[in-house]
């Protein structure tokens, strides 16, 4: 009985330290901003483009096509069901409430997660096995502000450009879809300006922000922790990517908790 | 170099070394230092001062302990027992933040060359300018320009390091180890795979500072060319964990 407890015990300890080495990891990547050099900071602005490059431009394709399909099956779906009982006004609850609020942050987050977290998290891996990491911490530099800043800035913009992205391809989607029914646009844009508030907005980009700020630290955290060698490189990136995931769902119930 | 003021605001060992003038303090000191985990003798404790201006080099076997110096001497690990003084401060003990501030002191050639694979030769030489300075970026770029040109980096400049051979690597490496015009610097493994006349050269130019006085350079090496060995002052001889000093 006691050495279940123990086991029990250990691993529980086990996972908070985990959460505790997030937090600091966290912390450590916020408080790399202030110490940015001025020669640094034109360096990273130019890390900063190129992982916007890599995260929003290049999974815009991606994203539109995702939310376009997503939002026509969905609109599609709810007025055929609606319809039989004469209530397509909910059609507004739909694409706002399930698309714009719910499965557009967390398709987009998860689209970025499988691009850029899987890349961030074996770049760092790979950092950290070929010695680059100790090689700029002998040279004074800190390491969250070369590696970890910049990436973090860029999937917070990326993250959050791409969720407005999906959330405007969605709502023309859904308008397609509401066409094809038989409904004009002064009737759709109605019922979809009529639930649509600026809660919604702000949630969008504090859902960009936590999102983003999740799918860089995680994969970062976890990349940097690699110790043994390169063989460790795809449990890293594995282990980076799933934490994302979890962490992504998980706020995802606390937004919906705390918008309530 | 950070500004006077955050300096004075700090408490730290970097502080007390500063205030207290120990800027004339030795540049690296080994007192004590086991270089196995279990120690056969007190006597067997390495003991090495590097002092200003010498190119000192410590000389053993893999199994010597030789290559733990150079990690001993930035603070990146620890030795088991004994303690490493840099400029006076004992580097292991100082806080993360000031350790990084203080090894902008310090140049470091790791084993290999520790060159980041996604950045060009030049941004290479570069990076501690741009990260661990506060130079303009103008500064920056003619600083770089200098090294790269003292380094014979010119016509590689833009390669990546998977792209140029082992000497430009080195030689990129190097320049980088310099490129704060450090006090100290610190070598590991320099000359492996380079010939003994490209040695001798690389040596020569990292151990002359900015403005032509010698800097002190601490190497640790497996074997050392008679053509390198001209340019060395001190050539320490690990053995059995004690340092014994070779004849030149």
């Amino acid at each position: 009985m006691t050495a279940v407890v123990a086991a029990i015990g250990r691993s529980g300890a086990r996972r908070l330290s985990v959460l505790g080495g997030l937090a600091r990891f966290a912390l450590g990547a916020f408080r790399a901003a202030g110490r940015l050099t001025r020669a640094g900071r034109w360096v990273t602005l130019r890390v900063l483009i190129n992982q916007i490059r890599f995260t929003a431009l290049q999974a815009s394709g991606l994203v539109t096509f995702l939310a376009a399909i997503l939002s026509f099956l969905v609109i599609s779906q709810t007025i055929r069901q609606l319809g039989r009982v004469g209530a397509t006004d909910l059609i507004g609850t739909v694409i706002v409430v399930a698309v714009i609020r719910e499965l557009g942050p967390l398709l987009t987050a998860l689209i970025v997660v499988s691009r850029s977290g899987t890349a961030i998290a074996a770049e760092m891996a790979t950092n950290r096995v070929m010695g680059e990491v100790t090689a700029l911490e002998a040279m004074g530099i800190d390491p969250y502000i070369y590696l970890v800043l910049p990436r973090m800035l860029g999937a917070v913009v990326s993250v959050a450009a791409l969720m407005i992205l999906f959330d405007a391809v969605a709502l023309t989607s859904g308008y397609l879809a509401a066409a094809l029914s038989g409904m004009h646009f002064p009737r759709y844009s109605n019922i979809v300006l009529t639930t649509l508030s600026a809660k919604d907005i702000w949630l969008t980009l504090a859902k960009g922000l936590v999102f983003g700020a999740a799918v860089a630290i995680f994969p970062s955290y976890h990349g940097l922790a690699v110790k043994a060698g390169p063989t460790e490189i795809p449990q890293a990136v594995t282990r980076g990517v799933v934490a994302t995931i979890v962490a992504i769902f998980v706020s995802s119930a606390i937004f919906v908790v705390i918008a309530a | 170099m950070p500004p006077a003021t955050v300096r004075t605001a700090r408490t730290s060992w970097l502080t007390q070394a500063m205030t207290f003038g120990l800027a004339t303090a030795p540049p690296l000191v080994f007192r004590d230092v086991d270089l196995k985990e279990r120690p056969d003798h007190p006597d067997k404790r390495f003991q090495l001062t590097v002092e200003a201006g010498t190119v000192v080099v410590a000389i053993g076997d893999e199994d010597s302990g030789v290559g733990d110096l150079g990690g001993w001497a930035l603070g990146l690990r620890h030795p088991p027992s004994g303690r490493v003084e840099v400029f006076g401060a004992p580097i292991g003990a100082l806080p993360y933040y000031d350790l990084l501030l203080f090894r902008r002191r310090i140049g470091y050639h790791p084993v290999g060359d520790g060159l980041l694979q996604n950045l060009t030769l030049r941004d290479n030489v570069a990076l501690p300018l741009r990260f661990a300075s506060d130079h303009r970026q103008a500064e920056v770029d003619g600083r770089v320009n200098l090294l790269m040109d003292d380094f014979r980096l010119r016509s590689v400049a833009l390669l990546r390091p998977a792209q140029a051979n082992e000497e430009d690597r080195r030689r990129a490496a190097l320049a980088r180890a310099v490129a704060l015009d450090p006090d100290l610097v610190v070598l590991e493994a320099p000359f492996d795979g380079l010939t003994s006349r490209a040695g001798q050269d690389l040596l020569d130019r990292v151990s002359r500072r900015v403005d032509g006085s010698r800097r002190a350079v601490f190497a640790t090496v497996q074997d050392l060319v008679p053509s390198v060995r001209k340019t060395v002052q001190r050539v320490i001889k690990v053995a059995d964990g004690a340092a014994v000093e070779e004849a030149l």
